[in-house]
């Protein structure tokens, strides 16, 4: 397994390289720079800040240099942010994201799991359709709606929590964005494990299990739930995605200082160096979890072998 | 739950999925919490006030901050030689007194004994001179260095001509500084309030390089200092015990939150998070009525001193033709756009310099005709420039990408143009950055655009169209309107130097280079128990003056 993880971390590392390629090439490819004001700079002043940050260099070299940094961890300095390197905001940014975005995912899988289940067993039953047209509902509906509609009661209504903000990541800040972060993920989570365990839960070895006049919980929780779990295993990426994607909207909602706010300014800025920054530790975020996820699979799936 | 009616939340989802609006015409009336103030201050644990911010600052360093948010947030960080009352006027700041001789081209500051550092090391005139040195060596980069022009040698410096140290400025003793103009600038007192005039503190800056502007090592001279800082997040400033004026300064704390999506400002506001919002994030604009409605005594609108055109191209077809200009420009119906397009967070603009304390603004006499009789005279004009109903104009104009209000007003331009003229306009929208691109190297002909003044004084929007100023994008090029401008620069007597910047917009009126749109104003609301501030011209807000009421909801 050992030797696996390294064979695909190795493979992730042309990957990588592509994206950051790509990103680098394209960003250069949009019009306008970072230092392109309504009011224009004495041409000498412009010229000393393109110096300072080599922006008056070939591409290629400035290319160049960027991936000797880069492969020190060194991602530069913003240019929008002045005397502020990407590093300094990722560090600070980045804990937000992994706290909304840890969160959101146990609470989708605390949830989601139990009311798939739930369902499952009670199939065709008020305990099935009732959560599940619930779940079609936080599917269809997207959190940039449900997110409103929360602070609207909870907040500004009941004032029970804050609207937005952060205040170094105190607990009542932290639910709102939370929730409205997991709903979609607990729908999905719940509409997946629902089909996977109703088709465990018909499989031969479960009708021996329970043959044997084993109680249904233990025919649940020993036998049916680890295969249940296998095709979630595989949501696992797409879901880190959704959250990550996600994050950026509640971000701006909630005015939370994450890094999707940088990413999107950052693009709009010309920040390039701060969006290469965030686009690579997307990307390796993603890369990560689905690597997580393959490992997972010969945890949960004995018949699965690496190599 | 208050909730009432089931049909506020289909309106929701509609508006929520229309875009990243969080706010619908349907607020549950519970947010309007009613709340009683008394007229005495509340007690110094509670003065703590949480303000709105439009942008996170990019940097905390005055001599390279840029743009309204930093210099929002500056302002109670530092203090310039002159500061800012209530009212948005310059008043004594870290200089005491001042005399102004050589016909208005020199000025000698005495600097406040008192003033100090938060360090409580004392603010000296070298101070300035370091700081004043630093923003115009070319070395530092720092944007917004041309504001310095005024001073003698600035420009030479600038460019790379002159060392620093050539700059126009001398420190005669510790709490002395002269300055030297070019030429008589009454508006110098004003600039002196803004952030790249700010002194500094040299053995930080020397020190720490670019990481000097955070908490730890930070040294300022103004009335708060800063305590944290996180991007996007929030700025934490304390009241300093070393500012000169400590025992006028109520407030303890004052904390700034960067918010840029004026619907979730409102609910913030709404839930009681802030106390004070940022124009022109305080509210989505289609919000306007119900806030008014909801919240009478808390929605704050003021005129701004800033404007919105429409640029057009001077030097190439068809906009050289000075009667289609004029006739694009009286098609428009401009109390349609600011009372109702703008839901009168804006006023009708006729001509360039916005509503101004001794300024007499020059408006085009067609500006007080009866409708029909000036959208005749704009068809008669139209017809002159060689175009009808059969052959119109055929045109596209750029504007920036920004929501849906500036594409609602754009499409407002659009139908009174066909609807007076016939003329076929179409929209084009891009991203900021390409847009300024290509306004910048005349790829557009007719082109959005908006100025907001940099100190209350008519010159910072007549040299708009003064010929070689590098942001005058239509290449306007008038001689007379030159020599007048070049006038008023050597006028050191301000009633008669306001005397000639009228006979200039006037020039302006006749030439009509651009579409005068509207004026800005100032909108917010604020809580009632905010006191110790005015609106003023230039939307600045000292926290220095501001103090909270005692209070409670009912």
């Amino acid at each position: 397994m050992l030797k696996y993880s390294l064979k695909r971390f190795a493979g992730a590392i042309p990957t990588l390289l592509i994206i950051v390629t790509l990103s680098f090439f394209m960003l250069r490819a949009a019009p306008g720079g970072p230092f392109d004001m309504q009011r224009a700079m004495p041409p000498q002043i412009k010229k000393n800040i393109e110096k300072m940050y080599h922006l008056n260099e070939p591409l290629w070299e400035q290319y160049g240099r960027y991936l000797g940094n880069i492969v020190q961890g060194d991602f530069g300095p913003s240019y929008v942010y002045r005397g502020t390197t990407v590093n300094s905001l990722i560090a600070e940014g980045f804990p937000v994201d992994l706290i909304i975005g840890g969160f959101a995912l146990l609470i989708a899988l605390g949830l989601g799991i139990p009311i798939g289940i739930v369902a499952a067993m009670r199939q065709n039953t008020g305990w099935d359709y009732g959560p599940m047209a619930l779940a079609m509902l936080g599917i269809s509906v997207p959190n940039f709606v449900v997110a409103p509609i929360l602070i609207l009661v909870l907040a500004v209504e009941l004032q029970w929590l804050p609207a937005g903000g952060w205040a170094h990541g105190s607990p009542l800040h932290v639910i709102l964005p939370t929730v409205s972060l997991a709903a979609p993920l607990v729908a999905y989570i719940a509409r997946l494990m629902r089909g996977s365990m109703v088709e465990v839960l018909n499989s031969p070895y479960i009708r021996t299990a329970r043959a044997k006049g084993l109680p249904t919980r233990t025919v649940i929780l020993r036998h049916a739930l680890k295969p249940a779990l296998l095709p979630l295993v595989s949501y696992l990426g797409p879901a880190a995605v959704g959250i990550i994607t996600g994050s950026i909207v509640i971000e701006e909602i909630f005015a939370l200082p994450g890094i999707g706010r940088f990413f999107v300014n950052g693009a709009l800025n010309r920040d390039y160096t701060l969006v290469m920054g965030v686009t690579i530790l997307y990307g390796m975020l993603i890369i990560g979890v689905n690597l997580a996820a393959d490992l997972l699979y010969g945890v949960l799936d004995p018949r699965v072998r690496y190599q | 739950m208050r909730v009432r009616d089931g049909g506020r939340w289909a309106v929701l989802a509609a508006v929520g999925a229309a875009g990243l609006v969080a706010c619908s015409g349907n607020k549950p009336a519970a947010a309007v919490h009613k709340i009683r103030v008394r007229q005495a201050p509340a007690p110094p644990a509670q003065q703590v006030l949480h303000r709105q911010l439009s942008m996170s600052p990019r940097t905390l360093d005055p001599s390279l901050a840029e743009g309204q948010p930093s210099q929002h947030a500056l302002q109670d960080l530092f203090e310039g030689l002159t500061t800012l009352s209530e009212a948005g006027r310059a008043v004594p700041g870290v200089a005491k007194s001042w005399t102004i001789g050589d016909g208005g081209k020199t000025y000698v500051f005495h600097l406040r004994r008192t003033a100090r550092w938060s360090n409580g090391k004392p603010v000296t005139a070298a101070d300035f001179v370091f700081a004043w040195r630093r923003e115009v060596n070319p070395m530092t980069g720092a944007e917004y260095a041309q504001a310095l022009k005024p001073i003698v040698n600035a420009a030479a410096v600038m460019s790379g001509k002159l060392p620093p140290k050539k700059l126009g400025v001398v420190a005669k003793g510790p709490k002395t500084l002269v300055v030297h103009l070019n030429a008589p600038t009454p508006y110098f007192l004003q600039l002196l309030t803004n952030n790249y005039m700010y002194p500094l503190y040299p053995p930080v800056v020397k020190k720490w390089g670019d990481a000097w502007t955070r908490p730890q090592h930070i040294v300022s001279d103004g009335p708060f200092m800063l305590t944290a800082w996180v991007v996007n997040g929030h700025l934490t400033f304390t009241r300093n015990p070393h500012y000169w004026d400590v025992r006028n300064v109520r407030l303890r704390k004052v904390v700034y939150y960067p918010i840029n999506n004026p619907g979730s400002a409102l609910q913030q506001y709404l839930a009681g998070d802030i106390d004070w919002t940022a124009s022109p994030d305080a509210f989505p604009r289609s919000e306007k009525g119900w806030v008014a409605k909801h919240l009478p005594d808390q929605l704050h609108v003021s005129p701004y001193f800033g404007n919105a055109y429409l640029g057009y191209m001077v030097t190439k077809k068809p906009f050289d033709n000075r009667d289609l200009r004029l006739a694009l420009s009286m098609a428009l119906d401009r109390k349609v756009l600011a009372k109702d397009v703008m839901r009168g967070l804006a006023e009708p603009a006729y001509s360039l310099i916005p509503p101004l304390h001794g300024y007499k603004q020059q408006v085009p006499a067609w500006a007080h005709w009866p409708k029909a009789k000036r959208l005749a005279k704009a068809r008669e004009l139209y017809r002159k420039a060689g175009y009808s109903r059969r052959h119109p104009l055929k045109m596209r104009v750029l504007y920036m990408t920004e929501g849906p209000g500036v594409r609602h007003f754009m499409e407002a331009l659009q139908t009174m143009w066909h609807r007076a003229l016939g003329a076929d306009i179409t929209l084009y929208n891009e991203q900021w950055k390409v847009y300024l691109q290509d306004v910048q190297y005349g790829h557009a002909k007719l082109f959005w655009s908006a100025w907001i003044g940099d100190y209350p004084d008519p010159y910072t929007f007549m040299q708009l169209f003064n010929q070689g100023f590098a942001m005058n994008y239509g290449h306007f090029d008038n001689a007379k309107y030159n020599r007048l401008i070049d006038a008023a620069d050597h006028e050191a007597d301000n009633a008669k130097r306001y005397r000639i910047f009228e006979k200039a917009e006037h020039v302006l009126n006749q030439r009509m280079p651009y579409i005068p749109l509207y004026y800005y104003a100032s909108y917010r609301v604020v809580k009632p128990y905010v006191a110790g501030w005015k609106p003023n011209i230039m939307d600045r807000h000292l926290s220095k003056y501001m103090v909270i009421l005692k209070h409670h909801e009912k």
